[in-house]
């Protein structure tokens, strides 16, 4: 069809997507992942999806390209119609002309060979005419910024170049309507930002209607018109990103921003949406209101102090804090790697210096493609340095970005046996049947248990390696794993050992961290504690930090007290 | 930074990469149904050495050692297996008594001999597989599958990603396998093939499900899909019915030259030699004249 027919198509019919009582099941499955989910999305809006994992936000988007249910079989019931079109009567193939669709793992959505040919498919597949399709691609990959991609492989591409393009790839046949699945879980700061606003771009200026589902809204939620928040497989909240932010911080906080959670810590209102926001509240471009602090909800601990999710000021854990006093685990001295991607041997890391000692919380950033998963790798003996030398003299557990890969049998009894593997499952703090078959776990039971297969072995009776290392182990998830998994790296460095964890989440790092070692294309670039380093760039701060601006100001917690300080030295506003 | 599979595509300029589909396809397809099907030992191994010289040739240096690893490891493990478990043939090397599960294990010469051709059609079959996934362009092997698979994207993935899927996840859950502590189970080939397999399938339908999204299984016109000639072309036929119609005559002529049991024989008449120079010969196809010359 032709793109300027799809848009009319969508024009005429009043809605870009439109569901109406919408129930589904997926097939074998006991519960609904959807329940009566009504709603309707203008041409033209940026939704941002909102909830927890689980809570039904992909299953929403896959009924609205029309995978659900033509690809994914079940029971579905009610109505969902794309431009007018009912998905019932019209699979994903027919429907690719009227909606896109970006699913969050980029590497299952590439499925040609380069660039170029990738972003030609579905014209071909649509049948238009060869000038048309040249046309297009040419079109896409300008407004999308990657020309320069266009004759590369899909194999010599970073992780946010493989979305840039899978975001081309939806885009390319213009349809009205696009949706996205998480597409900045897997990107660093800097290309998870580009990415937004390249939606919010293409939004005011193809006047495409965006949903994006996140779990990092504070990212996201500047650029909306409006949230959509699912709970428990149903519509929990649908209105605009600031009374998403007041029904957020008294119904479910582990939805706030940090910006909204300090400013409703504070009694601070209007909510802000974002940096920008909360800057010209403070500066008092916009009137604050003062509310009594706390009042939205009361905490879980009581009294006046925000809630626990709210918390997380760092704090040194295991040992007197003294680096003299702390056995060094990790000692990396001028260490070059050199990687060959399929174009040629390149270096990764250049003269890496690195020194980590027992009981640290350590996180590990950079922007994708800086090093951080080599260093790792080198450290647990993955890879060997072609100069210099790293040493772990108490030996190290790696577990890597996908935790499935460490579970290949049908039951936790195979996996794990013995003493030793009943140690390494009490350290990471799991107590599950031997007979329960892995693939039955949730998420985060999964993750510990694939690290419990990496330490089985590895302990000493009930003594730790001397450095546990996770990589990027925070994709994906919500709130509340990502508090787990803080909760699973104390556990660890209480019984003695270094935890080093590679993010691209800077609001975990906030945390977990005491220290943050910052990789730059194959250099530390900076290597500090945690307070310093996140508060003093750009990209690699904390919302609260680029709110506030000052030196060492990143957590929640702080930025309440410096609200409630200030407030109160001027007497209120 | 992404570490490539081994027998992940790279494309090159050189002749497997640029010829056609159908040609390549009956050139590589004759190696690889003599290094499936043969029993004759000395076309096996010169089928192999055939498929790893044309590998060289086209530039698929890193998929052949691979795949010459991989399929050693399996032609040994064979062997050994097939000594143990099996106790025909009348020349017997060593009598090991009474093991547990396996019963008497006696170990016969023309148990070693079966295995060893087992053995080696397994390896041949990985090193033809190997130049297949690491030279033939799976977007061409896509094109190709749209013709006749036009409404299912499974199949199309099946067909044309599954081996390339299979052997970034085999890359990947080697590298978790080695991480694992000493005291958890290791990975055994049975597992880890299991998994492999599965794991596969399920980003099978991933990549399945992408591809309907872009409109695979649509009403939409033809895709118009159209190979670009290429001057290996006329080589890559003439080599490939040659070569298939020696693979086919060694298949319907060749069966009972060798035989394992109950004792060796091996008759040794033109046509197995005959067949053995024409597969080692063949691998140079893949050659072309100064080809490098010129360039950095």
């Amino acid at each position: 069809m032709n793109p300027a027919v799809s848009q009319e198509s969508a024009r005429r019919t009043g809605f870009a997507l439109e569901f109406d009582n919408l129930g589904y099941r997926y097939a074998g499955a006991r519960a609904a992942a959807l329940e009566d989910v009504s709603l309707s999305i203008e041409p033209g809006e940026f939704v941002v999806l909102a909830g927890a994992s689980g809570s039904g936000k992909t299953s929403l988007l896959r009924a609205g390209c029309g995978l659900i249910p033509h690809f994914h079989g079940g029971e579905i019931s009610g109505t969902a119609r794309v431009a007018g079109r009912l998905t019932t009567e019209n699979g994903p193939g027919e429907l690719s002309d009227v909606v896109g669709y970006v699913a969050q793992d980029p590497e299952t959505q590439i499925v040609s060979t380069t660039v170029a040919a990738e972003l030609d498919l579905p014209l071909r597949f649509r049948g238009d005419h060869p000038a048309e399709r040249a046309r297009a691609v040419e079109e896409v990959a300008l407004a999308l910024g990657i020309p320069h991609l266009l004759p590369r492989t899909v194999t010599t591409l970073s992780g946010g170049e493989l979305q840039r393009v899978a975001l081309a790839v939806a885009l390319v046949t213009r349809p009205p309507l696009i949706l996205l699945d998480e597409p900045t879980s897997q990107l660093d700061p800097v290309s998870g930002d580009e990415l937004i606003w390249l939606l919010r771009r293409l939004n005011e200026e193809w006047g495409v209607a965006v949903v994006l589902a996140e779990h990092r809204l504070e990212r996201c939620l500047a650029a909306a018109d409006r949230v959509i928040a699912m709970d428990a497989h149903r519509i929990g909240f649908d209105g605009s990103p600031r009374d998403f932010l007041s029904w957020a911080v008294a119904e479910r906080p582990e939805l706030a921003t940090p910006s909204a959670l300090v400013f409703a810590g504070a009694g601070f209102e209007p909510l802000p949406t974002g940096v920008r926001d909360a800057r010209r509240t403070l500066r008092g471009a916009v009137p604050i209101t003062k509310s009594s602090p706390g009042s939205t909800k009361p905490s879980e601990s009581g009294g006046d102090r925000p809630p626990k999710t709210w918390v997380n000021a760092p704090r040194r854990v295991g040992g007197d804090g003294s680096e003299s006093a702390r056995g060094l685990v990790l000692n990396a001295t001028r260490l070059w790697v050199e990687l060959d991607p399929g174009d040629g041997a390149i270096d990764v890391l250049r003269g890496i210096d690195l020194k980590v000692r027992a009981g640290e919380k350590v996180a590990l950033m950079g922007r994708n493609g800086a090093g951080k998963s080599t260093l790792l790798r080198t450290a647990a003996g993955l890879l060997d340095p072609v100069s210099g030398k790293v040493e772990v003299g108490a030996g190290i557990a790696l577990l890597t970005q996908n935790p499935s890969d460490f579970l290949v049998r049908e039951k936790i009894g195979d996996e794990l046996s013995g003493p030793a593997g009943e140690a390494a499952l009490r350290a990471v703090g799991l107590d599950l049947s031997p007979e329960r078959d892995p693939r039955d776990l949730s998420g985060g039971e999964r993750q510990r248990l694939a690290l419990a297969i990496a330490l089985a072995g590895r302990m000493e009776g009930e003594e730790l390696p001397g450095i546990v290392c996770l990589d990027e182990p925070t994709r994906g998830m919500d709130r509340g794993l990502k508090e787990h998994l803080t909760e699973l790296a104390d556990r660890l460095v209480a019984r003695g050992a270094a935890v080093v964890i590679s993010t691209h989440d800077v609001e975990f790092a906030v945390a977990f961290a005491e220290r943050v070692v910052l990789l730059g294309d194959g250099e530390i670039v900076a290597d500090a504690d945690m307070r310093t380093v996140l508060s003093g760039g750009w990209y690699f701060a904390s919302e609260v930090a680029r709110v506030f601006d000052r030196p060492g100001l990143v957590s929640i917690e702080q930025g309440i007290e410096l609200l409630a300080a200030e407030s109160d030295a001027g007497g209120g506003s | 930074m992404k570490k490539l599979s081994p027998i992940a595509y790279v494309p090159r300029r050189e002749t497997v990469q640029t010829a056609s589909l159908a040609p390549v396809t009956l050139y590589l397809g004759a190696y690889l149904l003599v290094c499936f099907f043969s029993s004759d030992p000395l076309v096996l191994v010169t089928a192999t050495i055939g498929a790893v010289i044309a590998g060289y040739g086209s530039g698929a240096k890193r998929a052949v050692n691979f795949s010459l690893k991989l399929g050693g490891f399996l032609a040994l493990t064979m062997v050994v297996v097939n000594a143990l478990v099996t106790s025909r043939g009348t020349t017997v090397l060593a009598r090991l008594g009474d093991w547990p599960i396996l019963g008497r294990v006696d170990v016969t010469a023309e148990a070693i001999a079966a295995g060893g051709v087992i053995g080696l059609r397994a390896m041949g079959t990985m090193v033809v597989i190997g130049v297949w996934s690491a030279c033939v362009d799976p977007d061409r092997i896509l094109q190709a599958v749209h013709g006749v698979a036009r409404r299912s994207a499974l199949t199309a993935t099946l067909i044309s990603r599954l081996v390339p899927l299979a052997a970034t996840d085999y890359a990947r859950i080697g590298e978790a396998a080695t991480l694992r502590g000493p005291a958890a189970s290791p990975v055994g080939r049975g597992a880890m093939a299991h998994r492999l397999l599965a794991g596969s399938l399920d980003r099978a339908v991933d990549v399945a499900a992408t591809l309907e999204l872009r409109g695979y299984g649509s009403s939409g016109g033809s895709a118009g899909f159209r190979a670009a000639p290429s001057r290996y072309d006329r080589r890559f036929w003439v080599a490939g019915v040659f070569l298939m119609a020696v693979a086919l005559a060694e298949l319907a002529f060749g069966s009972g030259r060798f035989d394992a049991y109950p004792e060796i024989s091996w008759e040794f008449g033109l046509e197995g030699p005959l067949a053995a120079i024409a597969f080692s010969l063949g691998g140079f196809v893949t050659w072309r004249r100064g080809r490098r010359k010129g360039r950095p």
